[in-house]
């Protein structure tokens, strides 16, 4: 310790070079947290997928509908227990209280700053598949025997301040699930409630409506977005996927069946290999910042050969000088870490009200910067500290005094 | 340490160089720097190298204060064959046995004058208070423990050849070696640090051996030893 005033000294000897540098690597543990924090919440959704659950969509893309004639023939399927309509409608809120006025006038269109996941659902089998959606039976009986409701999340009741009675209206950006009347009303009649020790990755930010009020609305047959499927034994969901596949594989909407946890994670790597990209972003960063912070080292090492060798000729051992420039690097490294930190704190608590994209992260229920993700940041700064600087502590290391005198 | 590098006769020069050769190799080529040295220093003694550039003063210097080694012979400083010793032994070694006066000073720049002459004192057990004790003792004894808090760009040359002076004495070191250490300074500085140089000497019982080019500086010391082509001349 009666070593770091020095180190903390020469750090303050370039104050310029040592800022850049610090937030050169505080800017690199910013991605690298946020960009981990934001996988960390998608991995994090995927843990409510169980195990005896398949999920039906159509075997070109879920932007197909599947034929609603499939729900009886899924069912007849062997190893097949229920099988429920679910369907994603991408229904938005209007904004304020006028544009809510120019909804009720058929002027506007839906804002997708209000977005949350909303989905038409057969109601009594797909909640009898989903113990993890906790509902009071009163709720369930109103909800089931009102066309025009609506059960919410804890979250979602939370965030606008719903509760049982209250009205709201939705349009979805999806041309066909559009009344030409306007946006579809709905009225809150139950809150459910999600027990994340039990069920861990619970969304409590949904909203689910009746798939007939969604067929009633549009006036047509729109089709099932998805099948819900729940499978009597969970080891046989491979054969009863293909089973499913196969009564379909020669007609024209050809289907495609995969566990919960399967789906979830197609769903998420539809924007591409997520975690591949996220990760391959924190390792080129990681590595410029690494080169950057060498260079730095390098240089502030250079500067310093009569130093290094006026401390030598004093008696510090070449152990000694080395562990003070490593010792300069980690302080460094760790100022940017904490820096770095910091920075993603405050993005991560400032990204779910960021207009536009912030409902994105505030459908994630757990969107925070986790200890781990954040001990893990705080450490690969260190680490690219130490690795920064151990050529140039390592060629101090090795320096001849009589060299470095002479070259001064 | 090995046992076999100590050796404490009684009445031994504190300095004792024994037919010492340096080469150094540049490619194929060998240059002999010093060849055959030797040289006895007493306790007490202040004594002048001298001889024209590249006749190897700076190299025996070095190799007296522990930061060089001999291609061949024996370096004794304070009763230790210094060419003996280990890396490690030998940094230890420098910083309880030898002071070293540069030229060019060589103070960190981002440590103040107080900070600066306490450098050695951190590789002792000392705790911090005694260590900044001792310091500005070492100050005071230059004359410049008002300059305590002050940067090295604060002083003049003179003051930080003082300063480098205080550095090299506070470890209470056996030997104080000079290398030019009135080469940067005007007149008037020099003569101060030759005044200083020989204080040590005569009131603190320093033995000082000090390079210099300076007919004037060399006056100052008890003996003069000169080199020629690496050859030391009566």
């Amino acid at each position: 310790m009666k070593y770091l005033p020095y180190v903390l000294k020469h750090l303050r000897r370039n104050w310029m070079r040592t800022l850049s540098t610090v937030f050169a690597m505080s800017i690199c543990i910013f991605l690298f947290c946020t960009l981990q924090t934001v996988l960390e919440a998608v991995n994090w959704g995927l843990q409510s997928a169980n195990a005896s659950r398949l999920v039906t969509r159509h075997g070109l893309s879920l932007a197909n509908m599947l034929p609603l004639s499939y729900k009886q023939r899924i069912a007849d399927v062997e190893g097949v227990r229920a099988v429920a309509i679910t369907t994603w409608f991408g229904g938005s809120l209007p904004a304020k209280k006028e544009e809510q006025d120019k909804v009720d006038a058929g002027e506007s269109g839906p804002d997708f700053s209000n977005f949350f996941q909303n989905f038409a659902v057969e109601a009594e089998p797909y909640f009898a598949m989903y113990p993890e959606y906790q509902i009071k039976p009163d709720e369930k009986r109103a909800f089931i025997g009102d066309l025009q409701g609506a059960l919410i999340g804890r979250g979602l009741a939370k965030k606008y301040g719903w509760k049982v009675g209250d009205r709201f209206f939705l349009e979805s950006f999806i041309p066909p699930y559009r009344k030409a009347s306007g946006p579809f009303e709905f009225v809150v009649q139950g809150i459910y409630d999600v027990d994340l020790v039990r069920y861990p990755g619970t969304d409590a930010t949904l909203m689910f409506f009746h798939q007939k009020y969604l067929e009633e609305g549009t006036g047509r047959r729109v089709g099932a977005g998805t099948y819900a499927v729940e499978i009597a034994d969970p080891s046989k969901a491979a054969t009863v996927s293909k089973a499913i596949d196969a009564v379909f594989e020669n007609s024209d909407a050809p289907t495609k069946t995969e566990t919960e946890a399967a789906f979830m994670a197609g769903f998420v790597s539809m924007a591409g290999n997520l975690a591949l990209l996220l990760n391959a972003i924190g390792i080129a960063v990681a590595f410029t910042i690494l080169l950057v912070t060498a260079n730095t080292m390098s240089m502030a090492v250079r500067e310093r050969r009569t130093e290094i060798a006026v401390l030598k000729t004093l008696g510090f051992s070449s152990g000694l000088v080395m562990t003070l420039i490593l010792g300069e690097a980690l302080v460094l490294g760790g100022l940017g870490g904490a820096l770095g930190l910091f920075l993603s704190r405050g993005a991560i608590s400032v990204l779910p009200h960021v207009p536009m994209i912030g409902g994105l992260f505030a459908q994630f229920p757990s969107f925070g910067l986790s200890a781990a993700v954040a001990a893990l940041g705080f450490a690969i700064a260190l680490f690219l500290g130490l690795a920064a600087g151990f050529v140039p502590a390592l060629l101090a290391y090795r320096a001849r005094i009589t060299e470095m005198l002479r070259q001064a | 340490m090995s046992a076999e590098a100590v050796r404490q006769p009684a009445a031994a020069p504190i300095v004792d160089v024994r037919n010492v050769r340096k080469i150094y190799r540049r490619d194929a080529e060998e240059i002999v720097v010093l060849n055959g040295i030797n040289l006895q220093v007493p306790n007490g003694e202040f004594m002048a190298l001298m001889g024209p550039s590249g006749s190897g003063k700076t190299t025996l210097l070095n190799l007296i204060a522990g930061i060089d080694r001999p291609t061949s012979g024996e370096v004794i400083v304070a009763g230790t064959d210094v060419g003996r010793l280990s890396e490690s032994e030998l940094a230890r070694w420098r910083s309880h046995n030898v002071g070293f006066i540069f030229q060019f000073y060589n103070l960190i720049p981002v440590l103040t004058a107080l900070e600066n002459v306490e450098l050695p004192l951190l590789l002792t057990s000392l705790s911090k208070k005694e260590r900044r004790e001792r310091a500005l003792t070492a100050l005071k004894v230059v004359g410049l423990a008002d300059r305590a808090g002050h940067y090295p760009r604060q002083l003049s040359g003179g003051q930080e050849q003082r300063v480098a002076i205080a550095r090299a004495i506070v470890a209470d070191p056996a030997v104080l070696v000079a290398d030019e250490p009135t080469g940067d300074l005007d007149a008037k500085s020099a003569e101060e640090i030759l005044a200083l140089m020989e204080s040590l000497n005569c009131d603190f019982g320093k033995t000082i051996v000090m390079v210099t080019h300076d007919p004037r500086a060399a006056e100052k010391a008890h003996t003069q030893k000169h080199l020629e082509k690496g050859v030391l001349k009566a």
